[in-house]
């Protein structure tokens, strides 16, 4: 037992030093291995990292192919941007007239989409889904980024004088936007699911993305 | 608890020095203390809680006994969402098919769920409130004068309330009206297998409702004779599922007909105020009186402070 523990100290120590003396002979070293040190490298360039990690991934749900890099390294800041970003522009004025009350306020749209990506990751845990929390709620918070979009394209468009075929051009453009979101997050979660299940699993998402769909076309400025 | 009485009291207050290497098997052979013994069980209990990461996480087997899950840990929940694709499809087809020999019933008996319910009520309030606001539009888009159209988002917290209510409260206040009215003096046995629990009321009630979900997008067609039409069907196929469910379980009650009446009446209600307050048609005796109203409670939303004057405007 002794000489265990002994042995045991020793290499604790050992491996105390050596972790000390690593940052200064390490240059080259690339990011997210072990022993990258941050602690003497411009603000600049670390929150460079963070925005490129974000812009990867919103790349990965514009283009779903991988599967695995979205829910290795989950961080909420895409979603938190997408998510203020729509309930900025979907919300009604806050004027008192009567006619311009029906849009829903600031609060509202970001509740539908917080809590509503956290009903739909409930739901799929209850349904027995290997899959953390967060990493389930970044993945459907990322993949709102076909709908922002939409939302985007729906706001240049309502410059113009309305009329029908612009009208139709809007519900196209969001349907495209709710297809496009239902599939990248069916790609990304559909795996953490029995077969059974994963219509159950898929059409509380489709849901999801269907309201926030239709929050896009109703939105007017009128 | 026979180990304890021979050692003695120096021993058990001084430190020990145990092997660190046992296992569930070395327990009966090795002679252990009492100590030993119960940090085995902590460590045991601290194995089975449910603070572990998601990650690694393996979903529980569904045999295991409920008992053992604390009700604020998921796992606890899971056992009222173990179903499979095709039970939920087959619930629902039997949920809007009346038929005698009772297939809904069959399937909750062994396992209610509340996926459906859940799902199935989320959906009727977004359907009701987006075909409700085409509604609007359509009647809208044949009037020139009203050009200025808006959506309004706020049918949709309506519709939650409503929705959510009737399908909690009206599944608890018939399960403690059933629990009251049975008659078990003599079949006390049968009559504790025929009473449908709690939960399997309001999965009963959950389905239920889906029928109003494609009655609710065909509503939003402004045709009065429609609009009544759909109404009554749609009331009548899920009152009558919903008779015939409950039907084993009301034979025991002393106020059967009063029961039946209301369940009939809860749901018919329930679909006429749907139609009549979220599709108001224009020439609907009903839009003259509903209009107000929701203007008003609109105004209320939007903290007016002209309150006071907006019934007289209208």
């Amino acid at each position: 037992m002794d000489s265990a523990k002994l042995e045991m100290f020793d290499d604790v120590g050992g491996y105390v030093e050596g972790e000390m003396t690593i940052p200064t002979s390490q240059n080259s070293t690339k990011i997210g291995e072990p022993d990258f040190n941050t602690l003497d490298e411009p603000i600049r360039e670390t929150i460079l990292r963070d925005v490129k990690a974000v812009g990867i991934k919103f790349a990965h749900v514009l283009f779903p192919k991988e599967k695995k890099t979205l829910l290795k390294e989950w961080d909420l800041w895409g979603p938190l941007f997408l998510c203020t970003f729509m309930a900025m522009s979907l919300q009604g004025s806050s004027s008192t007239d009567k006619s311009k009350t029906g849009d829903p306020q600031f609060a509202e749209v970001f509740v539908i989409v917080w809590v509503g990506s956290m009903i739909v990751t409930l739901n799929s845990k209850l349904l027995g889904g290997n899959i953390s929390f967060l990493q389930s709620v970044c993945v459907l918070g990322y993949c709102l980024l076909p709908t922002t979009v939409a939302l985007i394209i729906c706001r240049i468009i309502l410059f113009v004088e309305q009329s029908y075929i612009l009208f139709f051009i809007r519900f196209a453009v969001s349907m495209v936007g709710f297809a496009w979101a239902t599939y990248a997050s069916t790609i990304f979660l559909g795996d953490s699911q029995k077969p059974g299940r994963k219509l159950l699993a898929v059409y509380p998402i489709g849901l999801f993305y269907f309201i926030i769909s239709w929050l896009v076309i109703s939105h007017t400025n009128t | 608890m026979t180990n304890l009485q021979e050692v003695p009291t120096e021993e058990l207050l001084s430190f020990h020095d145990y092997p660190t290497v046992h296992s569930a098997a070395n327990n009966t052979t090795i002679p252990i203390s009492e100590a030993q013994i119960q940090t085995h069980s902590l460590e045991g209990n601290f194995q089975n809680s449910p603070n572990r990461q998601g990650v690694d996480y393996a979903p529980e087997p569904a045999n295991e006994s409920p008992a053992e899950k604390p009700f604020w840990s998921v796992e606890y929940y899971q056992k009222f969402f173990d179903v499979d694709t095709k039970d939920v499809v087959e619930r629902i087809i039997a949920s809007v098919t009346p038929r005698w020999d009772n297939s809904l019933k069959r399937h909750l008996r062994t396992k209610p769920d509340l996926y459906g319910p859940f799902w199935i009520s989320v959906t009727l309030i977004f359907a009701i409130a987006i075909s409700s606001n085409i509604a609007n539009y359509l009647q809208h888009a044949n009037d020139p004068k009203e050009y200025h159209w808006k959506y309004n988002f706020h049918l949709v917290s309506y519709a939650a309330t409503t929705i959510c209510l009737y399908v909690t409260l009206i599944p608890f206040t018939l399960w403690g009206l059933l629990k009251w009215s049975s008659q078990i003096d003599d079949i006390e046995d049968l009559g504790e297998s025929l009473t449908p629990g709690a939960l399997e009321l309001i999965c009963i009630y959950g389905y239920s409702l889906f029928i109003y979900i494609p009655a609710s997008v065909l509503w939003s067609i402004q045709i009065d004779l429609l609009q009544w039409l759909l109404t009554l069907i749609a009331a009548f196929i899920s009152s009558s599922v919903l008779l015939l469910t409950l039907m084993p379980a009301l034979k025991l009650s002393r106020h059967k007909f009063l029961l039946a009446l209301g369940i009939l009446a809860c749901h018919l209600l329930l679909a006429a105020g749907f139609m009549l307050y979220f599709f108001p048609n224009a020439h609907n005796t009903a839009a003259v009186v509903q209009q107000p109203l929701k203007q008003v409670a609109v105004a209320v939303a939007a903290n007016n402070t002209h309150l006071a004057s907006e019934p007289s405007k209208v």
